[in-house]
């Protein structure tokens, strides 16, 4: 009889240490730490300054780690680097170059506009209209309307600089976007624009038309 | 019969017009409107400045005439006419789309709406609202111990009337044994704590390592339920990793900026609270992102980089603090189970578009993932319809018991989703 209260004493103890502990705030405690926590580097695990460095030139006797890709180097399968500065002459000449894509069945179809859904409707909405949730309800003004005559008429490269380098309030996409997904973009862009008219031909000799805004710098 | 001709046709001629003119007021406003909504309303409000200027008082503020050029064609207006210079300078880097194809009505009609132009007045929330949904837990708990004490009342009662009707037939019993050392009572009491107790170690022990509902302080309040929930941002454009890769990707600062740019001060309705009721000012949050991302709201321009390293001046990474933590020794891989499993980020994270602040929704133990493998189909590849993920057409066994209707699915367990070295190796 002694015995079993004195258990059950140790054992409500225990309860109430483990509950007290569990503040929802802090991470709690791991049975094996050796085995929970990793000693390779871990993905967004901070760089223990103590071991490693990013300094090349400089490693005063600790590892050197970079985590940016070598220069010049690329993923398979990836379009060739984009070369043109994010400036106003780089603007200028992206209206030059030319989709790498040279075929875009249905299926890439499917997948750029799931990629346009997720990346871009939200500002520009599902029929690039400028009218995403984003943009409908006020809080960003100066979304583009890509179903414009202006857009129709701007030339893929120059779709491609922007969506790369940003434009205006529109950031860059080329960390959420590879080159090959940016180009499949565009394509599915063109598909939502209605088809350039003959009678808007005329106009495009305005020279202001092609560009709706300045360069930034 | 001609004449009549004549007559029904001035009649109904006479009609129209009236018809046209007395209309007329409301067609071009309304025309206004549409064209004003679909050129104007993505930079301009008729009555705030926004991306451009607000519209309403445009007459008093420029040349007459001004505006049908400058609609047309506001590049040259720049470089010739000092007005549009200064507009230029106030609203730079950004300057007005040209609109051609607008005619001289047209711009009228929608200046007309603008000057015309009255807020919405807003309204209150509608009606009464529902009644907040209550935890009957309480009730419960209160209404077992009111019913313990009656029982305790009546048994005390009982053991009293005994007393009483033994006295009377004169049967000695001695004195009862008070409650507090009644052995039965007693040993009730602590074989009920033994058993709570018992109950929570274990469930604290197997708890322990697993952090479920962990929900750490951010360096920045990031209420998902504001972006996921109420902007319904997809959970992809920021944690894009998920489909590609093994880790789900905790977006940089630059995927921040891509809105953050334009979106400076919050002004949602969506009230915004800590866990522990402490309230959260939206725009001081937006502000701590501006100092990681080295951008200064003013000028609208990120800061100079004046060090060399590369990145603006100021500009450090943020130190979120992860929440969702696999020991090492389990391998999980994102892509695999949302781009070829097809499975919703809500499924292992829950609804997190609802969360202000995130937490561990699972437990995110093994006996829970091999519990979903065990019931979860996989798209298995359908021989005759072609549909389905194509790599299980290997799986020759199960193609053959589904033809011989031994099988209706093929779940995760079944192509091997419970082996150790799946996960452990």
């Amino acid at each position: 009889m002694k015995k079993i209260a004195i258990i059950t004493g140790a054992i409500v103890t225990v309860a109430a240490m483990f509950t007290s502990c569990g503040s929802k705030r802090e991470p709690g405690k791991v049975y094996m730490p050796d085995m929970a926590y990793s000693r390779a580097y871990e993905t967004y695990a901070e760089r223990d300054s103590t071991k490693f460095t990013a300094d090349q030139n400089n490693k005063g006797g600790l590892i050197f780690y970079n985590a940016a890709p070598v220069a010049g180097t690329m993923k398979r399968g990836e379009e060739l680097p984009y070369t043109l500065p994010n400036d106003t002459t780089g603007y200028k000449l992206s209206a030059t170059v030319k989709s790498p894509l040279t075929s875009f069945t249905a299926a890439d179809s499917a997948e750029a506009g799931r990629l346009f859904n997720i990346n871009c409707a939200i500002c520009h909405g599902a029929k690039a209209e400028g009218n995403g949730p984003i943009a409908s309800s006020g809080k960003i003004g100066g979304i583009a309307n890509l179903t414009l005559d202006s857009y129709v008429k701007m030339a893929d490269g120059t779709m491609f600089h922007s969506i790369t380098y940003g434009r205006n309030l529109m950031g860059s996409y080329a960390s959420q976007l590879d080159r090959k997904q940016r180009w499949m973009l565009v394509k599915y862009i063109r598909t939502l624009q209605p088809k350039p008219t003959v009678a808007a031909a005329p106009a495009s000799t305005d020279s202001t038309a092609a560009t709706p805004a300045a360069p930034k710098g | 019969m001609s004449r009549y001709k004549k007559i029904i046709i001035k009649a109904f001629s006479s009609f129209l017009f009236v018809l046209i003119f007395s209309f007329n007021n409301t067609t071009l406003a309304a025309d206004g409107e549409a064209l004003f909504k679909s050129k104007c309303a993505n930079c301009h409000k008729p009555d705030a400045d926004y991306t451009g200027p607000a519209l309403q008082g445009w007459k008093d503020r420029q040349p007459d005439g001004f505006i049908y050029k400058w609609v047309a064609n506001p590049t040259t207006m720049i470089a010739s006419d000092p007005y549009a210079k200064k507009l230029a300078d106030k609203w730079k880097p950004i300057v007005m789309t040209a609109f051609p194809e607008l005619k001289k009505e047209e711009v009228d009609a929608i200046m007309k709406y603008v000057d015309d132009y009255k807020p919405p007045v807003k309204q209150g929330p509608a009606g009464g609202g529902e009644a907040p949904e209550t935890d009957n837990s309480l009730l419960y708990g209160i209404l077992t111990l009111v019913l313990a004490v009656v029982a305790f009342i009546l048994l005390q009662v009982n053991s009293n009337l005994r007393k009483l009707t033994d006295e009377k037939e004169g049967i000695y019993r001695g004195e009862p044994v008070p409650f507090y050392r009644n052995k039965t009572y007693l040993m009730m009491a602590i074989l009920v704590l033994f058993g709570i107790g018992g109950y929570m170690t274990m469930n604290a022990a197997i708890g322990m390592g697993r952090m479920k509902n962990y929900q750490p302080e951010q360096p920045i309040f990031y209420s998902h339920k504001v972006h996921a929930g109420v902007n319904q941002i997809s959970c992809l454009y920021c944690h894009g990793g998920a489909q590609d890769s093994k880790h789900a990707n905790i977006p940089s600062v630059n995927v921040c900026m891509n809105c953050h740019m334009g979106i400076k001060e919050y002004k949602g309705e969506e009230k915004l609270v800590r866990e522990d009721g402490r309230a959260v000012n939206g725009t001081e949050e937006i502000q701590k992102l501006y100092s990681y991302a080295g951008w200064n709201a003013d000028t609208k321009q990120y800061n100079p980089d004046n060090n060399g390293d590369g990145i603006p001046d100021g500009a450090r990474p943020i130190k979120w603090v992860k929440i969702h933590n696999l020991p090492d020794h389990v391998y999980f891989n994102h892509s695999q189970h949302v781009k070829v499993g097809k499975q919703q980020c809500q499924t292992c994270h829950g609804n997190i578009q609802e969360m202000p602040e995130v937490y561990q929704f699972s437990e995110l133990s093994m006996g829970w993932c091999i519990n979903c493998h065990r019931e979860t189909k996989v798209d298995f590849y359908n021989k005759e319809t072609g549909e389905g993920n194509k790599f299980y057409s290997i799986y020759e066994k199960f193609h053959n018991d589904i033809k011989e209707h031994k099988l209706d699915s093929v779940t995760v367990e079944k192509i091997g989703g419970t082996e150790c070295q799946k996960c452990h190796y």
